[in-house]
């Protein structure tokens, strides 16, 4: 044990209080306990993979404005908040992901994805990056409107693939244009399509 | 078994197919009622006029997202219930989304696409791990820290952990042997137990 002064440190006075508040399980008191069964379970998950909403229009209104975002990346090239721009294109690119694999185009979410995680980690939109922005709306859209529902077996591997390295050889091309950050765009491939 | 069906759920969705989904797979679950609202902001008036017990929210909807919707709710003097569980679903997953929809108050983050049981498990954490909240200066919500369970029973981190009985015996046989060690440096140096080793070359030593 140390016997010396209590150091600076220890010695400063609190900054900033915090109130800590408990409030009553009230959620808890009406449900009571057990959980729910595993044939509820089951039969919520059928009726979700039942589902028979056509994704189509609601796709073609992510798909536009994913469009109008690139537009706009495009001709405000000179703009110094990057920031703006990539939200722009990175919002539609999120309603794909969520919403593809919610009614059955699982690709959709993963290609978009993958969109979201290179968009992600690029400092600005330029030109390049824009080419491969435009190319994953291509292949979007060509899964659309070839009807490509599930994970597009053999053929949707190698799309992902193909986006892959183009990818890797936009940021071969532009090494400054990676931000820092604590995921790796290629290794965090997804999983969580229903 | 869960008595869902003394419950209400509110549901704040502007993709009408997601919000009959998320519907239809609560009314399953057996929950009393189920509230729709295409915006945050007839979110948060369908909130202040039927008080449910739990909020699930979309984030990216207009007028008003989903994380202005939970402040609303946490900090707003009209919000009948501030501190009701807030599950946030979106499409990021990326760590730092994650850590901004925290920071607005939320209760669970619910990434989408989401199966059944992915919500199932997201309603059973607010009902069975309600969080304590914290009111600080700038921050009011759910307590940001997980709480670590005690009867942790999983593997250790590190193999050294002196939680680990086996680290915690190798720590021991370590012990023993440093003291026998000390023992015989004494011995053969004629030196007293409280006596201190600063005059002494390790070197001389040759049993080191």
């Amino acid at each position: 044990m140390t016997t010396g002064p209590t150091p600076h440190h220890f010695n400063q006075p609190t900054r900033r209080k915090a109130e800590f508040i408990r409030p009553p399980n009230t959620l808890k008191a009406k449900v009571g306990s057990g959980g729910l069964a595993e044939k509820i379970l089951n039969k919520a998950q059928a009726l979700l993979e039942s589902n028979s909403v056509d994704f189509m229009p609601l796709a073609e209104l992510y798909l536009a404005s994913l469009m109008n975002g690139i537009d706009n990346a495009r001709k405000e090239v000179l703009i110094t908040d990057a920031e703006p721009l990539i939200a722009g294109i990175l919002y539609p690119a999120m309603q794909l992901k969520a919403n593809g694999g919610m009614f059955h185009y699982q690709l959709v979410t993963r290609t978009a994805d993958k969109l979201i995680q290179f968009l992600e980690v690029i400092e600005s939109p330029d030109e390049d990056a824009l080419d491969i922005v435009m190319a994953f709306h291509s292949t979007i859209r060509g899964i659309i409107l070839s009807r490509i529902t599930g994970d597009g077996g053999r053929h949707g591997m190698e799309l992902m693939d193909a986006l892959d390295e183009a990818c890797l050889r936009y940021f071969d091309r532009h090494p400054g244009q990676r931000k820092d950050t604590d995921f790796d765009y290629i290794h965090s491939v997804d999983d969580q399509t229903p | 078994m869960y008595q869902m069906h003394n419950i209400s759920i509110l549901v704040v969705e502007d993709n009408q197919p997601m919000m009959d989904i998320a519907k239809s797979l609560l009314l399953t679950f057996g929950v009393g009622h189920v509230i729709g609202a295409a915006d945050g902001e007839i979110g948060f008036k369908r909130f202040c006029e039927y008080n449910p017990d739990i909020v699930l929210a979309d984030w990216m909807m207009k007028p008003m997202d989903g994380i202005t919707f939970t402040r609303l709710i946490r900090n707003d003097p009209r919000s009948p219930n501030p501190y009701v569980p807030v599950i946030l679903m979106t499409g990021f997953s990326e760590r730092r989304r994650v850590l901004q929809a925290r920071d607005a108050g939320v209760t669970e983050f619910l990434v989408k696409p989401f199966n059944a049981r992915d919500l199932y498990k997201r309603i059973a954490q607010v009902i069975e791990r309600p969080r304590q909240f914290v009111r600080s200066g700038d921050f009011f919500g759910p307590d940001r820290r997980r709480s670590r369970p005690m009867n942790f029973s999983g593997p250790y981190r590190r193999e050294n952990d002196i939680s680990n009985p086996d680290a915690r015996e190798r720590l021991r046989a370590q012990q023993m042997e440093a003291h026998e060690i000390l023992r015989k440096i004494r011995e053969k140096s004629g030196m007293s137990p409280g006596e201190k080793f600063g005059a002494i070359n390790p070197n001389d030593i040759d049993m080191l």
